[in-house]
């Protein structure tokens, strides 16, 4: 028991290295592509939540699509290292104001991550009220951010 | 018919006030789209779905002049009328070619309507009353088509203006008047009788399309 846990640790730091190297050698096209595909994911979550909202309101559907919202929420603040913007030369509706304004688009991305627990918090609490109510809230967050970072179509 | 009157009516009122309040409904719902203003985009499309829907009906029970039977004519009736249309003898409502702008711009609106019905946004937020019935997926890709139509039915417009342009400046012939009033002077010894409509065809229109449009409205859902 003693010995494993060193060797757990040494694992752990080893994964983490290789995490990290792997991190660092994803081309800008690779991580671009990574968070759109999560905003993707995103984007159906929302939706499951309003067809849900606005219809059968099914608990677990609604626990399921917030909890999904939350996860891939919590991943994307650290896709967005410096050098995959517009400059990057692949396409993306990502504004340079991003790496420009970098703490207050992280302060952004922080809120939505707080937002979107709060409402995987109640999704399955039966509270359709409340569950849209904080709905509106996440939607109104993911807005506010891509009213400020995102190019318009 | 009497032979004194000077005009002769040639659209009924449900024709004019179908084509300007679209020109109206079409402003406010690119206006309100693009400024993402969607509660008014939605309410503009709805109208915009009863008008087109209550103008394909019209085509079959309205005014003569209305009819799509009427208007529509083949290839042979198109040449024929560029052959020898001298911009003075007046059409009895559209022209062999105009009938087929209407069709085109009917065409056109509808499908950037029915498209908006499904649109899902970028971020799943908003979207149009049926968006529930399809996936994200397909969802965007009604959002795609409608705005790619709208591109299309902005060209099919230009033309539309151009080619009354054309006979106002060219043929010294005013098609926006009669649009507005209904009337058009007559040309000498013509004898085109006024045009009459139904108000029991259109009561039933206005209460079948406004139906449809509630039902499409509340997507569907009734209780």
């Amino acid at each position: 028991m003693t010995r494993a846990k060193p060797m757990f640790l040494l694992a752990l730091a080893a994964a983490m290295v290789a995490g990290g190297a792997i991190a660092s050698a994803a081309s800008p096209a690779e991580t671009i592509a990574a968070r759109q595909a999560n905003f993707k994911k995103m984007g159906g979550a929302m939706k499951a939540l309003k067809d849900e909202l606005g219809g059968g309101a099914d608990k677990a559907k609604l626990l399921a699509a917030a909890r999904t919202l939350a996860a891939t929420a919590r991943l994307q603040g650290g896709l967005f290292p410096a050098g995959t913007g517009p400059s990057s030369g692949v396409k993306t509706d990502a504004l340079p104001a991003i790496w420009a304004q970098k703490p207050v688009f992280d302060a952004a991305a922080g809120k939505l991550v707080a937002e979107a627990d709060k409402l995987a918090g109640i999704a399955g609490s039966g509270n359709t009220a409340a569950v849209l109510a904080q709905f509106k809230v996440v939607g109104g967050t993911c807005a506010a951010c891509h009213r400020q970072f995102r190019a318009e179509e | 018919m009497s032979s004194e009157s000077e005009t002769v009516k040639v659209w009924d009122p449900f024709v004019r006030v179908f084509h300007w309040s679209l020109i109206t409904l079409f402003a406010v719902a690119w206006y309100s789209g693009e400024n993402h203003d969607m509660d008014r985009h939605r309410q503009a499309g709805y109208a915009i779905f009863a008008l087109v829907v209550f103008r394909i009906f019209w085509g079959f029970a309205g005014g003569r002049t209305a009819r799509f039977a009427q208007f529509l004519k083949g290839p042979g009736a198109i040449a024929q009328y560029l052959k020898t249309h001298d911009g003075e003898t007046p059409s009895d409502g559209h022209n062999p070619l105009g009938g087929w702008s209407v069709v085109a711009l009917l065409t056109v609106v509808l499908a950037i309507t029915l498209a908006g019905l499904f649109a899902v946004d970028v971020d799943g937020i908003e979207s149009g009353p049926l968006a529930d019935w399809v996936s994200f997926d397909t969802g965007r890709m009604a959002s795609e088509w409608h705005e790619g139509v709208f591109k299309a039915a902005l060209a099919v417009i230009c033309l539309h203006v151009l080619a009354i342009g054309y006979y106002q400046i060219l043929n010294a012939q005013n098609l926006i008047g009669p649009m507005i009033t209904g009337k058009r002077d007559r040309a000498k010894g013509e004898t085109t009788p006024d045009v009459k409509w139904s108000p029991v065809a259109a009561l039933v229109g206005i209460v079948v399309v406004g139906a449809l449009t509630w039902l499409v409205m509340s997507g569907f859902k009734l209780g």
